[in-house]
């Protein structure tokens, strides 16, 4: 079934002039449940895609469903509301609140999400038990990176996308951080949307979506992604 | 290219820099604008003495001088010049609602005149030589006759020239006017040999005016030697002229010195946030620089301009301003113009307002080299490494338990606070500082207002005042007041502990003379002693006997201290009718008060002058009043836009530094509201404890400032209901929109501009 469905998204930036097509007609389908990896040359609009889909900005012409709801016209509270209950986004760097505990950075979505999860539950999932009371300065950069997992998860969203969730990281926490990323989501039943540079992470995947210059070059499925274990980092 | 980025800089920073700019130039400008004010009345007010020969010294005999004492005077070593002087009230023929004060200067080497039309002085002429601006006011021209009354004597005469004096550079008719009114009151000079033509032997001089820089004592001595007699002399500094002329100046001073101060001192922080602000911001680039090869003076420099322009700009706009507020108050036409008349008005600077300037520059520029010289220390790539504000750690407060059950909201925003303290500090000051200005502004309304009740109704509980001569003896003035219905006032000086303070007795059986105590209750003046007035308090405690001594006589009075009594004008002695008579103090009757309007109340012989009614006494404070209006309202309206300008600045500051903390609580689903909430909230905490201190900072400094200003009244302060409410519902006020303000900016966060870069 289909969870996301893009027709004929455009985003473009500037005006007149200096008119920067970051995504060009296009159109994508996503399916519930899939583990989706977006692959792409830097400046091909995958960031852009994935903003768009996660209600951060709005498109320039086209329709973006979710569980079968526009949400290419939405706007102010709607739009929050959109983001509070059915997206979860991991960034590259992380953007826990600096004057928040680990606990409280987690616990803050209780505030906007009407069916989140037990802050404590998803940091004892994610290894944080022990630094409960910590600030984020005080942790490491993948400490950090699964706070915001668990930050992301805890809204008990439909989605999770994660915008080069291990770019700040060097490769051995990063691929720490992504085997727990995944296997989360998988656990949780969640749809996650990766935007990577590692290509084993794409053996990985369901689905494969190649970018290229604003346009969605392939969409392929995989018949069988490798597990986890079976990959060779 | 560096030159660029500063102005681009500066642009990004557009609202602070312009509220720093804003701060220096307000700061010195009300620093110079005062200080100006002040030098300039000393300035030009004692030059104006020089030039009329303002007297140094009064001397006052009941009985007058004779030729012979003022020679013996004169020739005390140390007077350099003594005159016979007359000053009289009298009033105008045919329009008794005017009245003159008439001067005669015997030699005319002390209180002369500064002729501004008409002929020069002569001791001979038979003829006025008129106030200008009464003149002006009266529409009289030189060549015009003027006939005066005193008593039963009429004065005319052409008005043979224009003129301003020393002795009348606040020209009004007495104690109870406050302000010059020119349209019914101004003074004029005669010759003496008018004076003498008019009464013959009768021609008296009570007065003695002397030009003489002795100390009051020695010449008190030496008066006495040279003519036998004790005589009552008076210093320049207790002549109202010069000690309020002095005592505006004082008020400048202080001004002057308080008022900058709070706001350099706004400046100065909101300077060093910004600039550590934009050091920190600016930390990669910084980097940058230095790795290009850039040389940290260089850099230094770069930065430390900022300081320098902000310092300049600022005390440019600030001298235009500092000379616009010395020109706005000394102006013929403006604020002082309605109080003194004098010849020049020329603005003054005090020296020490320089360097004081160059000192502020400096100081400015030094705030920005420190901010960066922190940031250059170490390596170009340590330098690279964005700025990491300190750690937090869990505050005192949060250590609570009531603390466990906050929402995160109320957490993040201590934690904020904490974290930038300095921000925090001035966000307190500016609320602190509105509220200051706001309690000090509206409750010196609240006092004056107070005081002119108990001036218009408590103690004057009478219609009319009659003035009575001098020459009228008191039985016929006690029928007088019998047949009115009327109490009666004796007023004199007296010496007591070594000043001049006036001794009043009263007959207040009718109830229209009334007394209040410290409180500004109601009380009655008892039978078996004397009362001091509060500025007396001091000097001796209830059941003490003091002692004092009438001018001009040898007697001295042993009396008990039954009391204290509230007095609005003069530092007096005060006593009842009764007692007087008991301790058998002569005196003269001065004024009769009554119910009996005064346009019923006839003409008589025993009158100086005409009936005066207490509303048109009263009108001559309302200039006073309107003045007083005024300061309040600047005060509100400098509450006001220090309020907005400090907090503006400040909620730009704080939204700036957590731009990336609300993006990502809008990414993560909060709404434009929710987080609006959260950062007025912050304001919200901070003005309540700001206002806190600042009521009673407030009530602190306008008591101080009553005892700086008004030490000339017996103020007391006085705080309405609606005074607090004002100041605290205009204070949250101003906290409150800055706060929507700058709330309203969240709706334009772009998320993924936020969140694209390293932290
Ligand atoms: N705010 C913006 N203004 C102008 N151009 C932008 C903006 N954001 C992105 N772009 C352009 O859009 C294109 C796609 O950007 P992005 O989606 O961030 O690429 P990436 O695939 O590297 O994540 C790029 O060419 C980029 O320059
Ligand atoms: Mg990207």
């Amino acid at each position: 079934m289909a969870i996301v469905e893009f027709r004929n998204v455009s985003r473009v930036y500037g005006n007149g002039e200096y008119e920067v097509k970051a995504l060009d007609s296009v159109n994508l389908t996503l399916e519930e449940g899939k583990f989706i990896v977006i692959l792409g040359p830097s400046g091909a609009g995958k960031s852009t895609l994935l903003n768009l889909l996660g209600g951060l900005d709005s498109p320039t012409d086209g329709q973006i469903f979710v569980e079968g709801r526009d949400i290419a016209g939405l706007t102010g509270d709607a739009l929050a509301e959109y983001r509070a209950s059915s997206v979860g986004f991991v960034f590259q760097f992380y953007n826990l609140i600096p004057t928040l505990t680990v606990k409280e950075n987690v616990a803050l979505v209780k505030e906007i999400a009407r069916d989140a999860l037990d802050p404590e539950r998803m940091l004892a999932e994610v290894g944080l038990s022990d630094h409960l009371n910590q600030f984020p300065a005080q942790l490491s950069g993948g400490e950090q990176q699964r706070v915001s997992i668990a930050r992301a998860l805890c809204k008990n969203p439909k989605i999770l996308l994660c915008d080069e969730p291990t770019g700040a990281l060097d490769s051995e926490t990063g691929v720490l951080v992504l085997k727990l990323l995944l296997s989360m989501a998988k656990n949780y039943g969640k749809t996650i949307v990766i935007v990577t540079h590692n290509q084993n992470i794409a053996k990985m995947a369901d689905t494969v979506v190649r970018v290229k210059n604003g346009k969605i070059r392939s969409c392929e499925a995989q018949e069988h992604p490798l597990a986890a274990e079976e990959v060779e980092w | 290219m560096l030159i660029r980025k500063l102005f681009r800089t500066a642009w990004q920073y557009r609202a602070q820099f312009l509220s720093m700019v804003i701060m220096v130039a307000v700061g010195i400008g009300v620093f110079l604008g005062f200080n100006i004010e002040w030098k300039s009345i000393e300035s030009d007010v004692l030059g104006f003495f020089g030039k009329t020969n303002y007297a140094d010294f009064r001397l006052y005999s009941e009985t007058g001088f004779s030729e012979e004492d003022v020679r013996k005077i004169r020739e005390i070593d140390g007077v350099d010049e003594a005159t016979r002087f007359l000053s009289v009230v009298v009033s105008v023929k045919n329009d008794d609602r005017k009245t003159l004060t008439l001067h005669v200067s015997e030699d005319y080497t002390v209180s002369t005149m500064l002729i501004t039309a008409g002929r020069e002085y002569d001791p001979e002429a038979d003829g006025f030589w008129l106030s200008d601006r009464y003149a002006e006011a009266n529409g009289v021209r030189v060549g015009d006759t003027l006939t005066l009354t005193y008593m039963n004597l009429e004065i005319s005469g052409e008005v043979l020239g224009l003129a301003k004096a020393g002795e009348e550079m606040i020209c009004v008719a007495g104690e109870n006017q406050l302000m010059p009114d020119y349209k019914t009151h101004g003074f004029a000079y005669i010759a003496p040999a008018k004076y003498a033509a008019l009464l013959g032997p009768m021609a008296v001089y009570p007065q003695v005016n002397a030009l003489s820089g002795m100390k009051k004592a020695d010449l008190e001595e030496a008066v006495k030697t040279a003519l036998g007699r004790t005589t009552m002399v008076v210093a320049k500094t207790e002549d109202m002229v010069y000690s309020e002329a002095m005592g505006e100046s004082e008020e400048g001073k202080t001004m002057g010195s308080i008022l900058p101060v709070l706001f350099l001192a706004i400046a100065v922080l909101t300077m060093t946030t910004t600039m550590h602000r934009i050091a920190a911001n600016e930390k990669v680039q910084i980097g940058t620089l230095k790795a290009l090869g850039f040389k940290d003076r260089r850099i230094l420099a770069h930065y430390t301009s900022y300081g320098l322009v902000i310092g300049l700009v600022g005390s440019a706009v600030g001298v235009g301003l500092g000379y616009f507020i010395a020109w706005f108050i000394m102006n013929p036409n403006g604020m002082m113009g309605t109080y003194f008349d004098m010849d020049r008005w020329a603005l003054v600077m005090p020296a020490f307002c320089v360097p004081v300037i160059l000192l502020t520059n400096a100081f400015l520029v030094f705030i920005g080299f420190l901010s960066v010289k922190k940031m250059l220390r170490g390596t170009a790539a340590e330098t690279l490494r964005p700025y990491q504000p300190k750690t937090v750690k869990k505050s005192l407060i949060e250590r609570m338990p009531i603390m466990e059950k906050r929402s995160f909201g109320t957490k993040w925003n201590l934690r904020d606070v904490m974290r930038h303290k300095a921000r925090s500090a001035m966000t307190l000051v500016g609320v602190l500082g509105c509220m200051v200005l706001l309690v000090g502004g509206i409750g010196m309304k609240d006092t004056m207002d107070s005081f002119m009740r108990i001036l218009g109704d408590d103690i004057s509980n009478y219609e009319t005042r009659v003035t009575i001569a001098d020459s009228a003896p008191n039985a016929e003035t006690l029928a007088l007041a019998e047949e009115l219905n009327g109490d009666w006032q004796a007023t004199a000086g007296v010496s007591y502990r070594g000043d001049t303070v006036m001794l009043n007795i009263y007959d207040a059986s009718h109830g229209k003379i009334r007394f209040v105590d410290r409180n500004n209750k109601l009380m009655n003046l008892t039978d078996d002693g004397v009362y001091l007035c509060l500025r007396l308090k001091d000097t001796a405690k209830v059941g003490d006997i003091i002692e004092f001594s009438p001018y001009g006589s040898e007697e001295t009075y042993r009396v008990r201290v039954a009391g204290y009594t509230r007095s609005v004008m003069t530092e007096c002695i005060s006593m009842t009718a009764a007692y007087a008579e008991e301790i058998g103090v002569p005196y003269h009757i001065g004024s009769v008060f009554t119910d009996t309007p005064a346009g019923e109340i006839g003409e008589s012989p025993l009158f100086a002058g005409a009936p005066q009614a207490k509303a048109k006494i009263l009108d001559t404070y309302e200039g006073f009043m309107e003045i007083m209006n005024l300061m309040i309202a600047v005060l509100v309206v400098a509450a006001v836009v220090l309020g907005i300008v400090v907090l503006y600045n400040l909620g730009v500051m704080s939204y700036v530094e957590r731009y990336r903390e609300l993006a990502t609580l809008k990414v993560l689903g909060f709404r434009d509201r929710q987080i609006g909430r959260l950062l007025i909230s912050q304001n919200i905490w901070l003005t309540l404890v700001g206002v806190l201190i600042g009521l009673p900072a407030g009530v602190g400094v306008l008591q101080w400032l009553l005892v700086a200003l008004a030490s000339e009244y017996e103020l007391k302060l006085v705080l309405g209901p609606l005074t607090y409410l004002v100041s605290v519902g205009l204070t949250f006020g101003v906290s409150t929109a800055v706060g929507l303000m700058v709330a309203r900016k969240n709706r334009k966060i772009n998320m993924v501009e936020a969140l694209k870069g390293a932290e």
